[in-house]
Formats: structure tokens, sequence, C-alpha cells
């Protein structure tokens, strides 16, 4: 409560988190406000009307329509991404932290391996025994599964540090058991720090799978933002100046990465009581 | 036995322990592509066969499966067959014990796709584009993103607050957008820069003024298109962790004890650096894959896009020799560092005085 | 404070990297886009810079390497370092001389004079030799590049004639193909290699062709084309031309070809060939360019100065799997064609660039127009109109459920029986083929068919071809203008010549739909005598009738349909740099790049621009 309080004193986490709500209320709600039509209205890349105000993809479907179906799905695969490579990060790097030794070697292993595996060579390869071929699940579970490593390195280095403390070591000496001082004594203490990971996973998986769309090898089941970026591509949008086929798109992913962002930034700066002077 | 020398012990352990990462990444990226059902060789048909007969197909479909070692050769040199005179597949673990043993002889095969290419020499075109085009972007990036994050943190004041929404809008920018509108305005609608390319197509590639300045000049937008973005990531991380070590305890006990403003901020960026050392040790790792949107946005020389192609059509030689590459780099760019961060971290220094591992 | 002066050293740095890379450009950018180029450089007024025909890396030029394996101009049937015995004119379908020159052609041999000129650019003349050893390397070596040769030509009879010109006839393979029409696509395709060098190369290598395919041939190789390697490198490729070609004297009237050097950059994405041929970067291009017209003020020009710009050549289309009901069901199949949008796949699809499609497997176009017959187009085909593909359905027995909300929930068979979702496969980022597939899942499912779009990686499409293992497929059969189209465009739809059922290893390579089995109640053995009959017939009106009775039958059974009409190159240029490019008020050559077949002369005609 009092967190909210000192969050709510920042402005950085009042314009963030006021983003990040608008975001995601126009792509819960927005469908139920503005009529999303697949069908086609019009020609090739028309320019913007007062009907339609960002204009016509080449398959002359209305743009407004398809951001907000992208951006439920960018949304959808963000935190996908974010829940799964911050569960796999935390609990991987909080117990490696925690235990050191040569659970903590193998554990350093296993982040390493996932680090040279580069995430779309996974990609392709799962996504080829899959009947469906790529979906945006799949993507987003991909996702998740090939950037939990760096979350899983920041929280080891957390718990390694804390591991130390007296409380800890109090803890240990009462008998206690591993998952017990884990999840009582160190959990609570890196929560906070857990919690900004997850954001910055979040907005790392909307970006990812923005990018991994522009590769070619987008969700085949949906339109995402990055599809609509990777399609605009494809067609020549950029050499003839459409600017809509692009710009919007563009903005509506910065504009979540930065609330992300913000929030993330004053969530540091309330956790950090110098911040505060 | 190594007791007595705990810092000559902890390279050797890390060492080790990267030594087994490495053979169980190659060994994970050897059978990965093989796990799936579709043989490149049906790829390969699938295109090349259109209109060919039956008999002709098989022929062609059985003459690739010898060039390329995924069946069986008896000792005159002819394919073995089964008893419906089908050629019989070479088992994995079979190519596997091939693969190792043309490892340790340097030989990495022949691609499938870009047949008759040595894998080797694939890599010896293309990696030092993909180096020259990210090692600087990424070193320089990351330098100016430090600087000016570890400014912005103990600073503040006006310099943070129009620096760091800045910083932060950059970052927050897909940097593969970023790159073309780079094209569009500076290559396109004001043609001040070549749109695409590693230099002129009018010039031979050589050891000349003219060469090298073409080469300067057509990494202009490449490199913006990378650096801009990567400084500004980097300036809100060292921001961030600055902020942080400003916060931490051993800095209000060393202000407690009345140290100089200046050796407090030597140990508070010191301390906040390691993470950021981390990271520059991951990105140069995956430089090598990741230079593949730069190289599609400027149709950039680099190893990126052979490595897709040879993962989309199942080029197993190509995809074990770049992923050998991306593993090798990788992993010494992390034990580098792993080994830097053990020598400047106090915290893990202690920890080896002791005798620990870490 | 130490931090300040790290700063201010880097950003002195910055700007210094920033004015030395300003710099440098200024000096090569004039090399760039206007004339001049510096001594180690090639001049743009003698280049001539050509793309889309090369889009990895270069990875071998052996003449005997797979046609998918060489680099341009070695692969495809180019003309520029190898060259054929005849070439194809597809505006008019004649067949102009090149090593040889076409004396007649009937149903037991097709007969070609070699030019007594030829020669290969060590010294040594072209024979028959050269062209016995290229035509008949799969009776040695079974997986030969060029062994599909020899199912359709028995033998090579060789007899000198006056003027110690050598005649060459092509024999008919009676017990094997009996098709002399597939002979003659062979002659403007097949090109020919030195014999003498590579039965030396065999030799050495024991006798092993695959060893022989090995070599990459990229130094100075024999050839007997009008230029040769220079220079390549994963950028680009440089040929330059031969001040000795043979064909200068014996088929320009001594006129060497206008560009000096041809440079061939490899591009990694679509974008940059138009940015590149606006800029006059490029001076051509055989890529798909979107919205050609936004184009024009920047210099892009093509065949025609209107819509549809392109001449049309080949027929992008959905194959069906019939084996698998409901697509086993002729009504099913011509109620998916008559449910398919055809304008909206020119307009939003293909830009435009094309005539309205037909029905049926023959164009009202070009050189098969002739074959075409309006009144059975109307008779027995069906165009679009989704009502009478509702129609159809609901004749046949299949009724749709929809959802409250409009959209297709499923359907059922005659039975009752609710039918499974088809897919149709495409290839993934193949933008314009994903765009003809959205709108023809648009149609099915608004007529009531509960068929979607199933994008899948290349590396799933192209197994999946050959194997059947789909319910519909995109699929681009016949690709290239040949002088045995349209014959060649029915027998890759509809022939049973290899017929074997889907499932095991089992790979067709032709109708891959698996129309018209053999073994099946319903086998129409028309369809496979047509085909057999076809190319035999030397009477015109004989053709008609035989086209015009498959037609018929293709359009009643419908195994597969047809999107929309796309030429077999798109022939984009730009004037900046060369003049005199071919077009509909000039047409001298055929659409193509200048070293497709006929259109190679181009590289004669080209004059540079004042």
């Amino acid at each position: 409560m009092k967190l909210l309080k000192n969050l709510l004193k920042s402005p950085m986490f009042v314009i963030g988190a006021s983003l990040f709500l608008l975001t995601l209320l126009i792509a819960l709600v927005g469908p139920l406000f503005y009529k999303i039509t697949m069908a086609r209205v019009g020609a090739q890349y028309d320019a913007p009307t007062a009907k339609f105000i960002l204009g016509m993809d080449d398959l002359g479907r209305d743009y407004v329509s398809l951001l907000l179906l992208g951006l439920r799905s960018s949304l959808f695969v963000g935190f996908l991404a974010g829940v799964i490579a911050t569960t796999i990060g935390t609990l991987i790097g909080i117990y490696g932290g925690f235990r050191g030794g040569v659970v903590d070697d193998i554990l350093n292993m296993v982040t390493n391996l996932f680090v040279v595996i580069p995430s779309f060579v996974v990609l392709i390869l799962i996504s080829a025994s899959f009947s469906e071929g790529r979906s945006l699940t799949l993507i987003g579970v991909i996702i998740g599964m090939t950037t939990w490593t760096w979350s899983a390195r920041a929280v080891r280095a957390q718990s390694a540090a804390l591991k130390s403390k007296d409380h800890i070591s109090l803890a240990k000496l009462n008998g206690d058991n591993t998952l017990r001082v884990l999840l009582i004594h160190i959990l609570p203490y890196i929560f906070s720090y857990v919690f900004m990971v997850f954001i910055l996973q979040v907005s790392s998986g909307i970006l990812s799978e923005a990018a991994i769309s522009m590769i070619g090898l987008g969700p085949m089941d949906t339109v995402s933002l990055g599809t609509i970026l990777n399609q605009a591509k494809n067609t020549g949008a950029l050499g003839d100046g459409i600017w809509w086929a692009f710009i919007p798109a563009t903005v509506v992913i910065t504009l979540i990465v930065f609330a992300l962002y913000l929030i993330n930034t004053s969530m540091e700066g309330v956790f950090n009581p110098r911040l505060r002077k | 036995m190594l007791k007595q020398y705990p810092t000559f012990r902890f390279v050797l352990m890390r060492a080790g322990w990267y030594f087994l990462t490495f053979l169980v990444a190659v060994t994970i990226n050897f059978f990965l592509p093989r796990l799936g059902k579709n043989n490149p060789v049906d790829i390969i048909m699938g295109k090349a066969a259109t209109g060919l007969s039956n008999e002709d197909a098989r022929k062609k479909e059985e003459k690739y499966l010898q060039e390329f070692g995924l069946a069986k050769v008896g000792k005159d040199g002819q394919l073995l067959r089964d008893a419906e005179g089908k050629p019989v597949k070479a088992g994995r673990l079979e190519q596997f014990g091939n693969y190792i043993k043309m490892c340790l002889m340097g030989d990495l095969g022949t691609s499938f796709q870009k047949y008759p290419k040595k894998v080797v020499d694939v890599i010896k075109e293309a990696v030092p584009w993909t180096i020259a085009l990210q090692l600087p972007t990424i070193l320089f990036g990351w330098i100016v993103g430090n600087v000016l994050g570890a400014l912005a943190a103990y600073r503040r004041g006006v310099f943070d607050r129009v620096f760091f929404p800045l910083a932060l809008i950059l970052s927050s920018f897909p940097f593969f957008v970023f790159g073309m509108l780079l094209v569009y305005y500076f290559a396109v609608v004001l043609p001040w820069f070549p749109a695409m390319g590693g230099y002129a197509n009018s010039i031979m590639p050589s050891f000349s003024t003219a060469f090298f300045s073409s080469v300067a000049y057509h990494y202009v937008l490449p490199f913006f298109s990378i650096f801009l973005i990567l400084a500004g990531g980097q300036a809100i991380g060292m921001r961030s962790m600055g902020i942080y070590e400003l916060g931490t305890d051993y800095i209000k006990y060393a202000k407690w004890l009345g140290l100089k403003e200046g050796k407090v901020l030597t140990y508070l960026f010191r301390n906040a650096m390691l993470p950021q050392i981390t990271g520059l040790a991951l990105s140069l790792g995956t430089m090598i894959g990741g230079a593949l949107i730069t190289e599609m946005i400027f149709s950039y020389p680099g190893l990126g896009m052979a490595m897709l192609t040879a993962i989309q059509n199942n080029d197993y030689p190509m995809i074990q020799g770049c992923t050998l590459i991306v593993t090798v780099s990788v992993l010494i760019a992390n034990f580098t560092v792993d080994i830097l961060i053990g020598f400047l971290d106090p915290r893990v220094k202690a920890g080896l005085q002791m005798g620990k591992g870490v | 404070m130490k931090c300040v002066t790290v700063l201010k050293r880097l950003v002195v740095g910055a700007a210094l990297l920033g004015l030395v890379s300003c710099g440098g450009g200024k000096d090569s950018g004039g090399g760039e886009t206007a004339g001049g180029g510096s001594e180690s450089g090639f001049a743009r007024g003698k280049t001539l810079y050509l793309a889309g025909s090369q889009w990895g890396d270069p990875n071998t030029f052996n003449p005997l390497a797979e046609s998918w394996q060489a680099a341009w101009p070695v692969n495809d049937k180019f003309n520029l370092m190898y060259e054929t015995i005849l070439s194809y004119n597809s505006l008019d379908g004649k067949f102009e001389p090149l090593l040889g020159t076409l004396v007649s052609r009937d149903n037991d041999k097709v007969v070609v004079d070699l030019n007594p000129n030829a020669k290969w650019s060590d010294g040594q003349p072209v024979t028959s030799a050269d062209v016995k050893f290229v035509f008949e390397l799969g009776r040695r070596f079974p997986g030969a590049a060029t062994a599909f040769a020899i199912d359709f030509i028995s033998g090579i009879k060789v007899e000198t004639i006056d003027g110690g010109v050598e005649r060459l006839s092509f024999m008919v393979d009676k017990t094997k193909r009996n098709n002399p029409l597939v002979i003659l696509d062979h002659l403007q395709a097949i090109r020919i290699v030195p014999a003498h060098v590579f039965e030396k190369l065999l030799a050495d290598n024991g006798n092993d062709l695959g060893a022989v395919q090995k070599l990459k041939i990229d130094k100075d190789p024999v050839i007997s084309g009008p230029y040769n390697i220079e220079h390549y490198s994963n950028e680009r490729i440089v040929i330059r031309r031969r001040g000795d070609y043979w064909g200068n004297e014996a088929l320009y009237g001594g006129k060497l070809p206008a560009p000096e050097y041809i440079i061939h950059p490899i591009y990694k994405n679509n974008d940059h060939f138009a940015i590149a041929l606006q800029k006059g970067d490029i001076d051509a291009s055989q890529t798909f360019m979107p919205r050609i017209w936004l184009k024009k003020k920047d210099g892009v020009s093509t065949w025609y100065d209107d819509a549809p710009y392109f001449v049309p050549g080949a027929m992008p289309m959905l194959l069906i799997n019939t084996t698998k009901a409901p697509l086993n069901d002729p009504q099913f199949r011509r109620a998916m064609a008559a449910a398919i949008s055809y304008a909206d796949i020119k307009e939003l699809a293909v830009s435009g660039y094309a005539p309205d499609v037909q029905p049926g497997l023959i164009m009202n176009q070009g050189l098969e127009g002739k074959y075409f017959n309006a009144e059975d187009a109307k008779e027995f085909g069906v165009t679009c109109d989704p009502e009478n593909a509702k129609k159809i359905l609901a004749a046949a027995g299949y009724k749709s459920v929809f959802k409250s909300d409009g959209s297709l929930d499923y359907m059922t068979d005659k039975a009752g029986n609710k039918l499974p979702t088809m897919s149709i496969t495409v290839p993934a980022g193949w933008s314009d083929w994903e765009a003809m597939v959205k709108i023809a899942e648009k149609g099915f499912r608004a007529a009531g068919m509960d068929i979607r779009e199933g994008p899948v990686d290349a590396s799933l499409y192209w197994p999946a071809l050959p194997s059947g293992n789909f319910d519909l497929i995109m699929h681009k059969p016949a690709a290239s203008v040949t002088p045995s189209l349209p014959w060649n465009r029915f027998e890759s739809v509809m022939s049973s010549r290899n017929w074997v059922p889907v499932g095991g290893d089992n790979k067709m390579n032709e109708n891959q739909g698996r129309y018209n089995s053999p073994k099946d109640k319903g086998y129409n053995p028309k369809v496979d005598e047509l085909l057999k009959k076809i190319p035999t017939l030397e009477k015109e009106e004989d053709l008609a009738v035989a086209y015009r009775e498959l037609n018929r039958i293709f359009m009643k059974d419908q195994p597969s349909i047809p999107l929309c009409y796309l030429p077999e190159q798109f022939y984009e240029f730009s004037s900046k740099a060369w003049t005199n490019w071919p077009t509909s008020a000039n047409p001298y050559a055929p659409p193509l790049l200048p070293m497709v077949g006929a259109s190679t002369k181009i590289l004669w005609g080209l004059q540079p621009a004042k």
C-alpha cells in the first residue's frame, strides 16, 4: 500500500502506468466500440480518410482493425513470454545463487546452453513439427523459453548476495529446508526486483515478436504488430512512401515498450530511497 | 592439490565448465535439426525434380543422398540397398561420429544448399563483415551509452530529465523499423547515403582507398541503425545500476565513514559496471547471429542470412558450422567476463580468497 | 570528472567518424550514381547492372551442376557464358539461330545445322561432339543434370553437308516418350559445354561425375558465349565482354555487345530492387515490384506503358488433392472455382499486372491464345460467381452451418457428416502468393466451404508438393514460356503417366494433386491419350481440336484452379544509363532480361545514355 502510494508520487510511474493501462484497455474493450472488420473495404493502400483514419493495408483492409487485433496479439505474446521467462529465470537464478557450488555450476551451464542456441533456430525447428505451424502461442512460449537467461543471471546475482545475510544464515541454522528458505526468506526480498525483471521481459517479448515476424517467422494464425510491419515491408510500402503502413504500428510498439520502461524505471526509483531526494 | 593457488584453480574450474558446456552445445546443435522428419534432400527434390519422371527423380535423389553422406555406401563405392532396393540411410550416431571426426580435422563439411561450397569458406567470407559491422557498433554504443548513463545517474537534474526520456524512447523503438526509416529518408528521399550493400558495385574489393572509403560510406546507415538504439538501452541500464548502487549499504557506509566523493564514485561505478559487462559479453557473443535483420534491411554481407537459409532448408553441415561459430564466440565472451568479474567483484574475490568456488 | 573527459573524447571521436564517412561518401558517391568510376572500378557508362536472377551466394559456375546450384549466368537458360543450340522467341514463337539453326521438325526427328563459325573461347570449334556430350550425359551417368533428355532422344545422327556444316538429327525416342515437342524445349534450354574440356576433367577424376560437379569452374572457363566471368563475391557477380566472341561476326554483323561489363548485384530484400532501379543503381530487374505506376516518375519502365504493364506467360494456381473427400468431387472443385474473386486477386495480389484470368488452362493471350475457345469457356468453365458456387454446393448435397455472427462454422456432406477444415498450403513470406490465398480463403468461406490458409515454411512446402501431403497447395507449373506451351501446362496438371497414390515415399513430379487415377473406376483415358497425342500433331487445326477437347475436360473436372496470369519474368528497366530497351512500341526482342533466349540480343541493341 505504502509502496503504491510512493509509486503514485512518481510522475514517471503515473505516465507509464496510465499509458500502459490505456493500451491494455484499448486492446480489451476497443473491439466493443470499434467494429473490427477483416473484409475488404477499399483499394490497396488507400490513404487515410475521415472514416478510416489510418487507411488501408495491401489487401484493402482497415488498418485500425488490424492494429487493434495486432495490439491484442502483441500484448498476449509479451505477457506469455514474460511469465514464462520470469518464472524459469527466477527459479533457476534464485536456486543457483542460493545453493552455489556444483548445482550452481550446472544451472549456469544450462543457462549458457540456452544462450548459445539462437532462438530462431529453435523456432523454425519446433514449428516444423506442429501441424498448425507457428501459432502466436507457440511463438510466445518459444520467446519465453529462450529469453529467460538474462533474468536468471540477474536474479542469481541478487540471490547470491542475499545468501550471506544474517537472517538467512539463521534460518538455515534453524534447520529450515531449502525450499522454505527460498520462499520465505529470499523471494520476498527480491520480489520487487523480480517484478521489474518481469516488466522488462514483457517488453522484450513484444519487441522479439516483432523482430521474429520481420524475419518472416511470425505467427501464421493471426495478425500481430510484427506481421503488420512485415507485410508492409514485403509489399514494398516504404519505398512508395506509404507511411500509414509503418508508422502507426511502430508507434504502438514503441509506446507499449516505452510505458513498460517508464514503470520499470520509476519502480527502481521507489525501491531506491536516494532517488526520492 | 591446487588449493594453494585459488586463482589458478578458479580459472581452471571455470574453463572446465565452459568446455563441458561447449561439448553439450555441439551435441545439441547436431541433433536438434535432425529431430524433425524433414530430410534436406526432400526439400531439394521438391524444387529440382519438377517434371522429371519417377525413375529420373529417384536416381537424382540417390545421387544427393550419396553426395551428402546421408546414405550408407559400400566398399565398391555404390549405395548399400535394402531388400526393396531402397538406399540404406545413414544412422544419426554414425553421422555424428563422422561430424566429430571431420571437426577434429578442421573440416566442417560441404553445404547442401550452397553445394559444392565448403562450410568453412562460407564462414570465412561472411564472418569478417559481420564482425566489422557489429563489433565497433556494439563497443561504441556500449561505451557511449554507459558513460551517458553513468552521468545521468550521478548528475541527475536537467541533464537527466532531457537525456533520460530520449534514451528511453530510443531503446523502445523497434530497431529494424528504425533501420528501414533510415534507408527511406537518407537513401531514398534524401539520397545522401547508399541504401544497401557493403560497398559500391562499381568497385573491386581491394586494398585501395577507393574501396575502403566506399565501405565506410556504406557503413554509415547500418552503423547508426544499431548504434543509437543500443546506446540508448545501455544508458538506461547503466543509469539504473548506478542509482541502484547509490542506494546500497556499502555506499552509505562509505559516505558515513567520510570517504571522498571521488573514491565513493569509483566504487560505485566499478560495481555498477559488472552487470553491464555481462551484457556486453552477451551482445558480443550473439552478434554473429544477431546481425540477420540488419543484413536483410541493408543487403549487407554477413553470416546471419546464411544461417537463416541453412535452417530453413535443413542444410545440416551449414547449421552445424554456424551454430559452432556462435557457440564458440558466446562461450569465449562469457568465459572472459566470468574471469574478469572474478577479479573485479569484491564479493566474488572474497569468495575466491576463502578458497571457495563461485 | 573522469567520465566527462571520456565523454568529450567520445563525442569528438564520433564527429570525426561521421566526417570521415561523409567525406569518403562524396568521393565514391559520384561514381555510384553518375558516370565516371575510378581506376579500380567499372565505369558506369560501360557497365550494365542486371538484378534478380541470383539471390543467394554464388556457389559454383560449373555448367554440369544442377540449375539450382549454379550461379548466374550459368543457372537457368541464360546464354551469356554457355549457349543453347537455338533461342526461342516467346513473342512470335520462332526459333532464332544460336549455336545452330533449326532446319526441320517432324515426328521422327528434329534437325538442326550447327553454325560452323561457332567457337569455344580456347579457339576450338563447337562440334557435334560437344552437343552429344551434354545431351547424352545421362546415358553414362544416371544422375546427371541433363539426364532427362535421354527419355526423349534416342540418338543424335550426325552428317556433314555442304561447306563442312554438321547437320544433327535428334531422333525422337518412340519407345519412351515419343515427344518431339519437348525436344524443341531442350534445344532452347540445354546449354552446350566443351566436351574436350569436360572429358579431360572426367578422366582426371576417375570418370566420377560427382567429383567433376564439385569443381567450381570459375577461373577462365572455356565458354562459347559473349561474356566471361571476371570476378564474383557474395555481393555481386561481374562478367566481362569477350572481344573474340564468335557470334559478333556470325550473328551480329561484326558488332560488339554494348556493355563491356555486366554486373549482377545480390540483394537480400525484395524492396532493394525497386529502390536500386529508381536510384539508377541497376538498369533492369526481373523481380515483382508492386504498384509500378508509382515508380514511373523515377524512370522505372515496363513493356507496356499502362496496365497490365507486362506480358503474361505463367499461371499460378491452386492444386487440389483430388484423392481426399470432398475435394475428390468435381462439383465441389467447380464450386471452389466459382467462389474466388479473381478481380481482387488481380488488383490486390499482383498490382493488376495481368489480363483477366479465363476458365481453363489455356490463356486467351499470346501464342497460345489461338487455342483458346471463348464459347467453351462460357459453356463449361466457371467464373467468379459466389451465388453459383452456393448453388453448385447445394445441388451436390453440401450444407453449410454459419455462426450467429455470420462466419462459417462447418460444412456437412451429402450423408450429413461434418467435413474437416481443409487448408491451403502456401510458403510463408511469399507475399503475392499469400495474398492470393487470403483472397481465395475469403471467397471459400463466404460460399460456405470450410477452407483456411495454411502457411508453412518453405522447408515444408517443397516436400509437401510431390508427396501429395496437402489439401490444396499453391503452385506455378510450367513457369517459363517454352515451345511446348500450353501442352506442358496440361501435362504438369493432368498427366497420370507417373500416377502413384499418396503415402510412403511416393512422389509425383507432375499432377501432384493425383487427378485421374488409372486405377480408378472413373479413370478418363482420354486425358492421357490427348496428352500423348498433342506433341505429335503437326497441323494447326488438329492441335486446336485436341487442345479444345483437353481444356473442356479440365473445365469440367477442375483438377486445379488457376488464380491469375503473370509474366514469365517481370521485366522492369530504367533508361538512365542505357537506352533502346525493347518495349511494346519497339518489340525487337521479347520482354525478358538481356540474357534469356532471344532476348540476349538486347545487349547488341542497347545504347549508352547521353
